[in-house]
């Protein structure tokens, strides 16, 4: 997750740049969101035939991985291929894809023998309260941190926050983990060390405790990991707002710093933060891979990952569209909000 | 960042041309030789002085030096024969001792050697896997820029579409569809990295081409390849290296997530490695905790070294955020 | 009319003994654990910490080890296999007998045996059963091959059961398929989607019944109190799933499960001084080695793959074995919880397990093998690695699936020892799907391999004859390009032969042939680790006894068998640190909401001005 996201600078920055394209003057609004739309939409495509041909090269016969240690004859493992369309010639199978797609039906998983779209929908919710929390709770903290950081710029509060981010930025998240699961889990005993829910719960109150206590130490490793770029990014936005003509302006007319700070910098100040946030849900689907591994947590992560190593080709397809279309779907609204959002395009 | 950094970035000042060690022969354009190089000299000093104002920057660069340093003098610090497997010098599991300052693995190797050893692969990952997708993406960005219409589109489409395929997940299947080598971990990180760099040498491509020199340049005949050489690339080159640190830092830690994955290849020493021997050994439930801090540690100092170098890099080279930090 | 063995009941008087114990307890203790349900308001319950995925609880289709452990449980079988010597027992069957000709079987069936919906489990079932998959090949995806020497099966009445075969096959007595309720399952429109996982309770036989299952989360079986064998210990059993072998440790540490298996050294070693755990080192089931590609060829001769051509030299094979020191991967690599290896089948089947006679042994001595390589004319060349008469550099690829530790492990140690004999090792440390590649291409020179042994040993010989070798390149049964003459007649021997011990002698000849020609090198038997709590378990029986292990047996003797300890509450229900931890997160949450409302707030206002 950490992986090659490096927005802790100022500079760098995944989002698609505004700045090139010109942007959407009144007239222009309609050409801008279709240019939008199609765009997303091609991406769509291709991604939805990169998945075919990626995982067609993957190494390894999905039969042979199910029979495994198995006292299957040939003709077993034949029936198999049969059930699993894997009999038919590559080219049959793209068409029967593409088909496929264009009645939402994705296949069914040689591994768990149901649609996939069922076994998305299952995992996916899981996915998304661990990463969305994670997500959400990371932003607040980074902007809480990030606004005081740049408001004492220099201070040593200031320097501690960046500090602790940056190192806390630098762990590779699933160490981090495992460590808390040695220090919180199995140490003090304080959480539990995997999983979603102690089988047998019941009653809506006892299971959103129960849910609550196990995705604290995945929440916390996932705020820990992710927070510094929101920090970092308020920080430095939040500089660049208080060097305004209008904040200097709003001082000489003698308002409080705080309320000068509250009422006009950092709502100014957020939108960059709102863009990485947008882009940043986008990644909550594919964003917890590691963090579902090391705490067992059942979503969409480790299905991904499971699936992988059989290949469980029409899962694996499914899930790799599935996370690509949240990016893509995140990246065009947050293009099309954005112009919205910022009063100095508006106007 | 993304809303205000591309056009807006830096305004047309001399700008130092070969920062930090990186010491190009591409920005010589002046004519008497002696006066080139005192001004380079000169901006050299400059930037250093610059750099030095920034204390994060400099434990940055201490740490560098420190890894880089260990990963050199792995050679003469660990022999060859301490990381046999079959004639380990040590015991299963011994925990820390003066023999062992970080006790062994489960073959009875030191993991002190291991993570000197494994400094080796996971600072040349870092830098290689940073080489293919920083030249990847200059290459990229400069040449969408420059050219603009139908080409720059197409290779903006492309980064476009790279950019929204999850990273880590297409980076798992890379890694499992090539060959089990430490190039391929390279080859995956450098593929899956390059998107981002690539946005940002076309957007500063852009504001450098807007420039009134490039405009004489191109009147007095100078051509693309001339242009984008000689006059593009030394002045993309200073952004490029600051993105270039923190990827490096961001391979480091890929590196090691691939290999925790078990997806590196597991005679190769690296750091990410050594974390997977531990965690299949089961070291986290059976308290061998010598063998699982050290590595993540190491990953941790050398991520943190780089973004500091980095963030400090971008600082000096970059005056509208110099103020900043 | 030859009469075989008619077992009632489990032969040996211990177990005897138990199941009168067990039948005592439950039938004496009736009320008094009722009244202690009530009181204590939950079941007892056994919770084993589970990583794979099931693929289907259909046993028509269900293929992976968990699946087919919870059938085992769920569904009885024709025949079951003993807990302590691991020979076929009766189940279903109570006496069976075999025509002269040896082709025609007829097993008489228990009498009142019930489904767990109350209908009469006859005959006619298990006719339907094995018919249904001689008849629709997706009936036949998981357990074909068990059927398909099958000619016909009958149910000339309730109690008997008449299989006639189309040549005689001695693993009669050990077919391993669950017996399904035709009345439940003859609505079934297509076997290939079905997988028996909409309507709970699950319609089954066995010592539990399934009632539930969330996938990727946890399966529950309950007690079926009316198994004719005597009620299961426990009430319930609850798998769990976990995909980090650390977290279910620690899951066991903290009582969370019951039950862990597959563990490292390393953990066993760590959890064997816990208090209120008890750790089972059980003899392996599984052998690991190795294969050396003997020049991979088609059944009708034509090589395929680029095999090292050295390799064809048996000598050269003979060295390479002798090069490696399996003691040391006892002690290095499994800490001491293996055995070192020679024949094919592991100890614990003790009636077909093979040893070499003092002479014959291939023992580690490099000094041997580097001599039998002068010998044979591979002299070393300049850089210590050795080239062979036809000048070939001895440059080995050695295959190693990266998804098992120990294998890994291993692999590097084999890399140096084959080092030491002149022979230089390229290690491809690759998933378990280009392992899967590589020997199916025969592109490989040495490559892992490993099979858990059923106590009928037919289908891990029968992937070394000429028979399992491709007709053309692509699926095979084949594990190893092993084509023997010898072997196959040996083969096609054992299986016609009825008589247990004149099978077992045919089974060790075949292994010595195997070990001999040295394409197929066993290194270890591995034990298998587990651990469980025995604050929640007081008794658990293993399979086989003693040495036996828990998880993966091939009967259901222990999880039927476990007895609750006194105060066998898994629930630890909510703690002092839940709560903590809660009101933690709940004030982060609260706080940030809170500051970023305020500011939202203020902003509008400020906007509206």
């Amino acid at each position: 997750m950490t992986g090659t996201q490096a927005p802790v600078t100022a500079a760098a920055g995944s989002a698609p740049d505004r700045g090139g394209e010109g942007r959407p003057g009144r007239g222009k609004a309609l050409r801008y969101i279709a240019g939008r739309l199609l765009t997303s939409l091609l991406s769509l495509v291709a991604v939805m035939f990169t998945a075919f041909f990626l995982f067609r090269i993957l190494p390894g016969d999905p039969v042979r991985a199910m029979t495994e240690g198995r006292s299957v004859s040939v003709e077993q493992m034949e029936e198999l291929r049969r059930q699993f369309g894997l009999d038919k010639p590559l080219p049959q199978q793209f068409v029967d894809y593409c088909l496929g797609l264009l009645r939402f039906d994705l296949g069914v998983s040689y591994q768990y023998r149901v649609p996939v779209v069922e076994l998305i929908a299952d995992r996916l919710w899981p996915t998304v309260l661990l990463s969305g929390t994670g997500t959400l709770l990371a932003a607040l903290l980074g902007l809480w941190l990030g606004t005081r950081s740049a408001w004492r710029r220099g201070s040593v509060s200031d320097r501690v926050n960046s500090g602790v981010a940056l190192t806390l930025w630098s762990v590779p998240t699933f160490w981090f983990g495992l460590i808390l699961i040695v220090l919180l889990a199995s140490g003090a005993d304080l959480f539990p060390t995997g999983g979603m829910m102690t089988p047998g719960t019941t009653g809506a109150v006892a299971v959103t405790l129960d849910v609550a206590h196990h995705m604290v130490l995945p929440v916390a490793t996932m705020v820990a990991v992710l927070y510094a770029q929101y920090l970092m990014i308020m920080r430095s936005s939040l500089l660049d707002e208080m060097g305004g003509d209008y904040l200097v302006t709003a001082r000489a007319k003698g308002l409080r710093d705080a309320l000068v700070l509250r009422r006009h910098a950092v709502p100014n100040a957020l939108l960059p933060a709102v863009t990485l946030i947008f882009l940043n849900i986008g990644l909550v689907a594919s964003g917890a891979i590691l963090v579902e591994t090391v705490f067992s947590w059942p979503g969409l992560g480790t299905l991904f990952y499971e699936a992988l190593s059989v290949p469980d080709l029409p899962l694996v397809q499914a899930l790799f569209i599935f996370f690509s279309a949240a990016v893509i779907l995140m990246n065009l609204v947050a293009d099309l909000v954005y112009p919205l959002l910022d009063p100095r395009v508006r106007s | 960042m993304s809303t205000t950094e591309p056009a807006a970035t830096p305004e047309p000042r001399p700008a130092p041309r070969s920062p930090g060690p990186v010491d190009g022969p591409e920005g010589a354009t002046a004519s008497p030789r002696r006066l080139a190089r005192q001004r380079r000299r000169r901006a050299l000093a400059r930037f250093w002085r610059d750099y030095r104002a920034n204390r994060a920057g400099l434990f940055g660069l201490a740490g560098l030096a420190l890894f880089v340093l260990v990963a050199l003098a792995a050679p003469w610090l660990v022999q060859p024969a301490d990381l046999s497997v079959t004639r380990a010098p040590g015991l299963p599991y011994q925990p820390p001792s003066l023999d062992y300052p970080l006790g062994t693995d489960n073959f009875g190797r030191s993991v002190l050697d291991l993570v000197i050893w494994g400094s080796r692969v996971s600072l040349l990952v870092g830098f290689l896997a940073t080489l293919v997708s920083v030249t990847l993406g200059a290459l990229i960005g400069i040449i969408a820029g420059h050219f603009g219409g139908a080409t720059g589109t197409v290779l903006m489409r492309v980064t476009d579409w790279f950019l929204v395929l999850p990273t880590l997940v297409l980076a798992i299947a890379l890694a499992t569809v090539l060959s089990r080598s430490v190039f391929t971990i390279i080859l995956a990180i450098g593929v899956t990295a390059w998107p981002t760099t690539a946005r940002l040498v076309r957007a500063q491509t852009l504001a450098v081409e807007a420039r009134p020199y490039i405009e004489r340049a191109r009147a007095l005949g100078g051509g693309h390849l001339h242009i984008m050489m000689r006059h593009v690339l030394p002045n993309v080159m200073p952004l490029v290296l600051a993105q270039t640190t923190l990827l490096v830092a961001s391979s480091i830690i890929m590196e090691s997530t691939l290999a925790f994955l078990g997806l590196g290849d597991p005679t190769t020493v690296s750091w990410g490695g050594v974390l997977q021997d531990a965690r299949n050994a089961g070291a986290v439930s059976s308290g061998v905790w010598w063998y699982l801090l050290p590595p993540g540690l190491a990953i941790a100092l050398v991520a943190l070294s780089f973004t500091l170098c980095g963030r400090a890099l971008e600082g000096v080279l970059n005056p509208r955020l110099r103020d900043r930090s | 009319m030859v009469v075989r063995q008619t077992p009632s009941r489990p032969r040996s008087s211990r177990w005897t003994a138990l199941g009168a114990a067990v039948l005592a307890f439950v039938v004496g203790s009736l009320p008094t654990a009722a009244a202690a349900e009530s009181a204590d308001g939950a079941p007892t319950t056994l919770t084993l910490a589970v990583s794979q995925p099931v693929d289907s609880l259909s046993p028509f289709l269900a293929q992976r080890a968990i699946s087919t452990n919870i059938h085992r449980l769920v569904y009885d079988y024709l025949t079951n296999y003993d807990a302590e010597t691991n020979e076929p027992i009766g189940a279903i069957a109570e006496s069976w007998e075999v025509s002269e000709d040896q082709l025609t079987w007829t097993f008489h069936l228990r009498d009142g045996l019930e489904w767990s919906d109350g209908e009469p489990l006859t005959a006619d079932d298990v006719a339907w059963t094995y018919t249904t998959m001689m008849e629709d090949e997706a009936a036949a995806t998981a357990n074909g091959n068990f059927v398909a020497n099958f000619e016909k099966v009958t149910a000339p009445d309730d109690a008997t059961v008449v299989v006639k075969l189309a040549e005689p096959q001695a693993t009669m007595l050990a077919l391993d398929v669950p017996i399904l309720p035709r009345h439940v399952w003859e609505n079934v429109d297509d076997f290939a989607s079905h997988n028996n996982d909409q309507d709970f309770p699950v319609v089954g036989s066995g010592p539990f019944v399934l009632t539930g299952y969330e996938p990727n989360r946890s399966i529950t079986l309950e007690a079926n109190p009316d198994y004719w064998r005597g009620a299961p210990g426990f009430d319930r059993i609850v798998f769990r799933y976990y995909n980090d072998q650390d977290a279910m440790v620690e899951a066991l540490r903290k009582g969370e499960v019951s039950l862990v298996s597959q563990l490292t050294p390393a953990q066993a070693d760590a959890l064997a001084g816990e208090s209120g755990i008890t750790v089972n080192d059980a003899s392996g089931k599984r052998f690991m080695g190795f294969t050396i590609n003997p020049g991979a060829r088609t059944q009708d001769g034509d090589p395929i793959g680029d095999g090292h051509p050295a390799l064809r030299d048996r000598d050269v094979r003979r060295a390479i074995t002798m090069a490696i020191d399996k003691e040391a991967i006892v002690e290095r690599v499994y800490g001491g919880y293996a055995e070192a290896a020679e024949g094919y089948i592991p100890s614990r089947y003790g009636d077909y397990h093979w040893t070499p006679a003092g002479d014959e042994r291939l023992a580690f001595d490099p000094e041997a093998a580097n001599a039998l390589l002068d010998e044979a004319g591979y002299e070393r060349g300049e850089d210590g690695v050795r080239v062979s008469p036809d000048g070939e550099r001895l440059s080995l690829r050695l295959h190693v699936h990266n998804d098992r530790p120990d294998y890994v492990q291993t692999g590097q140690f084999v890399e140096e020892w084959l080092t030491d004999i002149g022979v230089e090792v390229q290690g491809e440390y690759v998933d378990p799907g280009k392992i899967g590649d590589a020997l199916t291409s025969g592109e490989y020179d040495l490559i892992f391999t490993g099979w858990a042994v059923n106590p009928d040993p037919d289908y891990v010989l029968g992937i070394h004859t000429c028979d399992a070798l491709p007709v053309e390149p692509g699926t095979m049964r084949s594990d190893s390009y092993f084509c023997n003459e010898d072997y196959d007649e040996l083969y096609r021997r054992q299986i016609a032969e009825y008589d247990p011990q004149e099978r077992a002698n045919l089974v060790k000849e075949m292994q010595q042939i195997l070990y001999e020609e040295a394409v197929v090198n066993v290194l270890v038997y591995p034990n298998t680790l587990e651990a469980y709590r025995s604050d929640q378990i007081a008794s658990i029986q293993v399979q086989p006894d003693p040495g036996g292990n828990i998880w993966g047996q091939d009967g259901y003797w222990s999880f039927w068998s476990a007895q609750p300890a006194d105060a066998a509450g898994s629930s630890s229900g909510v703690s002092g640190a839940l709560i903590a931890g809660i009101a933690a997160g709940v004030v982060v949450v609260g706080a940030g909401v809170v500051f970023l409302v305020v500011r939202h707030r203020s902003a509008t206002a400020e906007d509206r001005e």
